[in-house]
């Protein structure tokens, strides 16, 4: 417990910066887009109600939609400028975190200045042109000032909800608190997802009082408190911001890794390994397969592990599933000559999809294989996890064995092990290397007619990295240094209930074991 | 005799195909003050705001000295001219002192002649200097409407535009204020556009009395000359209000004596 607050701490500088940085860019880049949208929206009801209902229906779009939607125009606008322009878009990280976060800010400032300004007295805007002010003297001089109380209270609902939504930046790759609570879901580690939670309502409680301090010396005309606030502002994004500024050259390799632990912990390995070498790491953790390799494609990710099966179906399109080493021997050559990626060769082990069963509900059914399964399916419930069911290796299975479950449901991976054990599912999309599967005394079904394909763990190296000699002599002696037995120790230190580890120390500890440390 | 220092020639104004005014054509010459007296939606507001360009002709044309406002951008046009609003126009945010100095700073005057500028305009409408720094919610209505003449005064403006100036306040500070009105457009050599729908006070104070119905003007004649008798029945029965009133009044004194 301790050891994981702990933990937590050490991760806190790099996680509250890139937040608040995040964060105040969104809001500033938000209040630059709103106010001017509002002065004119105020002034032109053909503006207003458009703009109006935009920001609003943006806000009916759930926060990590709409940060997911991001990648995709992100990639294909990212097509577009580098024919046109000769240089690419950052689809994943920052840039559409900033983006998705700042619409998600626009509503409540542009909502309250358009209320503020048009709230403004008739009389009072009349005197205001009776005096001889031209437009822009009565805006800052008369309306500004009297919508300010109003516009200040939206400006403080729209930090509070960019500082909550930041935190779904994760998943695009852009390292927030949402770090804590992406990988301490994935990791059933609570102490994360607690600690997460609160630095993002601690930082969201801070900016709030700071900003209302500025509301309220604007709303009673007084300077103290407004200065005082935004100077306090200010420094805390500054703080943020320095050291940022300071390693801002030295070059670093970027870790990728999907949404569970396996890729955490060889996440850690590999930044370790790359760290003992010399070199600067950064990660991006939690992404979502496609868009892991999308990421690697374009340079976004300079490396991480990701597996046959999966690169030969999604990546490849393939249908068939030839023989292990004809798979990987097929795909190298493939991702080399097509995509320009260097696969550097299997870790050793396989993370296959398997269907898995309790050991007794299999036993007294006698299921043994798939294909026991299809007769029995109807009166069972599948449990995947969030993608398996709309894979293309689910459907080949599918299809192959003529399975029709009476209920498919979808989990996080770390409930979809407690649903076989509560009972709301029978059978589960397992991960052979996962550690459960010992752990929870389940069968693994076995595949006789051979319809799902082979996922060894391999090493993907980006286009941009393929010659760098540093990056691929810390790899290498990876290769094959790693057993299913060690992964699903790994794994199982990780995800187990009690006496937990985080990713990194049963990563210290798998490099032990391997003899890669 | 000098050019006339406001003149409309056959002015007009529609809104959404009512004509607010129609056609009306007068000259003002300088140094008088003008009652403008009517129901309401009969034009006056309409056209005092012509002067000043607040609100823009539909046909026809306003001189201001002998130069069609027109041609002449309205923020600097607005500048030259005070204009008192109806109910008060003060702008909330600012103290007493900056709402009568807002005209001088548009017009970037030196701070010290600013200040000077507001101490003489608060002794001028009888204000104390303390209220300077004082916010318009802090202020009576009477006080307000001083502080709104002082401001129309504060750049030294030769025409003043007031739109029922005194219509929200009490008989008795609406008589006094009135009164100090009169006052300063002698001591100032003003020329005055005042719109009010109270006859007595346009009898009592001004030079001259326009009469407006329906966007036409019935009568423009002085007080002395409308209390003798007009042709128009309508603009008689204005005009006899406040005599009528008094005769009622005396009656009634008259009875209880």
């Amino acid at each position: 417990m301790s050891e994981q607050v702990d933990a937590a701490w050490a991760l806190l500088p790099d996680y509250l910066s890139q937040h608040v940085l995040l964060s105040a860019a969104a809001l500033g880049l938000g209040l630059v887009i709103s106010l001017p949208l509002a002065v004119v929206a105020a002034r032109s009801p053909l503006v207003r109600w458009p703009a109006v209902t935009f920001a609003g229906l943006i806000q009916t779009i759930p926060g990590l939609a709409l940060l997911a939607l991001f990648y995709p125009l992100l990639l294909a606008l990212s097509g577009f400028t580098e024919s046109a322009l000769g240089f690419r878009l950052q689809a994943l990280g920052f840039l559409p975190a900033l983006l998705a976060l700042t619409l998600y800010s626009m509503l409540p400032i542009l909502r309250n200045a358009v209320a503020g300004l048009t709230g403004v007295d008739p009389a009072v805007r009349e005197a205001a042109d009776g005096v001889g002010m031209t437009r822009s003297q009565k805006l800052f001089r008369v309306e500004v000032p009297l919508a300010a109380p109003v516009i200040m209270a939206g400006v403080r609902t729209a930090a509070v909800w960019t500082i909550g939504a930041a935190t779904l930046s994760t998943p695009v790759g852009q390292t927030s608190l949402g770090n804590y609570i992406f990988s301490g879901l994935q990791t059933e580690n609570w102490v994360f997802v607690l600690f997460g939670c609160a630095a993002s309502a601690g930082l969201a409680l801070i900016v709030d009082g700071l900003l209302g301090l500025v509301e309220r010396g604007v709303g009673q005309r007084k300077a103290l408190p407004v200065i005082a606030g935004a100077a306090l502002l200010l420094a805390g994004v500054a703080a943020a911001a320095a050291p940022g500024l300071l390693h801002v050259n030295r070059p670093a390799y970027v870790v990728g890794a999907k949404n569970f632990s396996e890729q955490y912990i060889l996440a850690d390995l590999i930044g370790s390994r790359l760290t003992a070498a010399g070199a600067q790491v950064a990660r991006r953790d939690g992404l979502g397969s496609a868009v892991a390799f999308r990421a690697l494609e374009a340079g976004e990710l300079d490396v991480y592990v990701d597996y046959s099966g999966t690169l030969w179906t999604n990546v490849m399109g393939r249908k068939d599933t030839p023989p292990r080493d004809q798979l990987m021997a097929e795909l190298t050559a493939w991702m080399a000559k097509e995509k320009q990626v260097t696969v550097l060769g299997s870790l050793g082990f396989e993370n296959a999809y398997a269907l898995a069963m309790d050991r007794k509900l299999a036993g007294s059914r006698g299921i043994v294989t798939i294909a026991d399964l299809t007769a029995q399916a109807p009166s069972l419930t599948l449990g995947g996890d969030l993608e398996f069911l709309s894979r293309p290796e689910w459907a080949a299975i599918e299809k192959a064995y003529g399975l029709n479950f009476g209920k498919e449901k979808s989990f996080n991976p770390t409930f979809m092990y407690r649903a076989l054990a509560s009972g709301d599912a029978d059978v589960i999309s397992a991960f052979s290397s996962d550690g459960r599967i010992a752990a929870q005394e389940l069968v693994v079904l076995s595949d006789p007619k051979g319809a799902a394909p082979s996922y060894d763990a391999v090493v993907l190296i980006s286009p941009k990295r393929a010659g760098d000699r540093r990056l691929i002599e810390a790899l290498r002696p990876m290769i094959g240094a790693i057993s299913v037995e060690a992964m699903r120790k790994a794994n199982y230190a990780v995800d187990r209930d009690t006496a937990k580890q985080s990713p990194a120390q049963a990563a210290a500890d798998l490099a032990k074991a391997t003899k890669l440390d | 005799m000098a050019a006339p220092l406001i003149q409309f020639n056959a002015v007009s104004r529609l809104y959404a195909g009512q004509t607010a005014v129609d056609a009306v054509s007068l000259d003002i010459p300088a140094g008088q003050f003008v009652a403008v007296v009517g129901a309401s939606g009969s034009g006056k507001t309409t056209l005092t705001k012509m002067v000043s360009r607040l609100v823009e002709l539909s046909s026809g044309q306003v001189l201001v000295e002998g130069a069609d406002v027109a041609g002449i951008d309205p923020v600097q046009l607005r500048r030259r001219i005070g204009y008192v609003f109806q109910g008060v126009g003060l702008f909330p945010h600012l103290t007493v002192g900056e709402n009568i100095a807002i005209t001088p700073r548009l017009l970037s005057q030196a701070d010290g002649e600013i200040a000077a500028r507001v101490t003489e305009l608060l002794d001028l409408v009888g204000l104390p200097q303390t209220y300077a720094t004082r916010l318009p919610d802090q202020l009576s209505g009477g006080e307000r409407q001083r502080v709104g003449v002082a401001r129309a005064l504060a750049a030294k403006p030769k025409i003043l535009l007031m739109d029922e100036p005194f219509g929200a306040l009490d008989p008795i500070t609406r008589e006094a204020l009135g009164r100090a009105t009169r006052d300063l457009h002698d001591k100032l050599h003003l020329t005055t556009l005042m719109v009010t729908h109270d006859v007595q006070e346009a009898l009592l104070l001004a030079d001259r009395i326009l009469v407006m119905a329906g966007g036409r003007l019935l009568a423009d004649a002085s007080p002395r000359e409308l209390l003798k008798g007009h042709g128009d029945p309508a603009v008689a029965a204005l005009i006899d209000t406040p005599a009528r009133q008094a005769r009622a009044l005396s009656a009634l004194m008259g009875a209880g004596a």
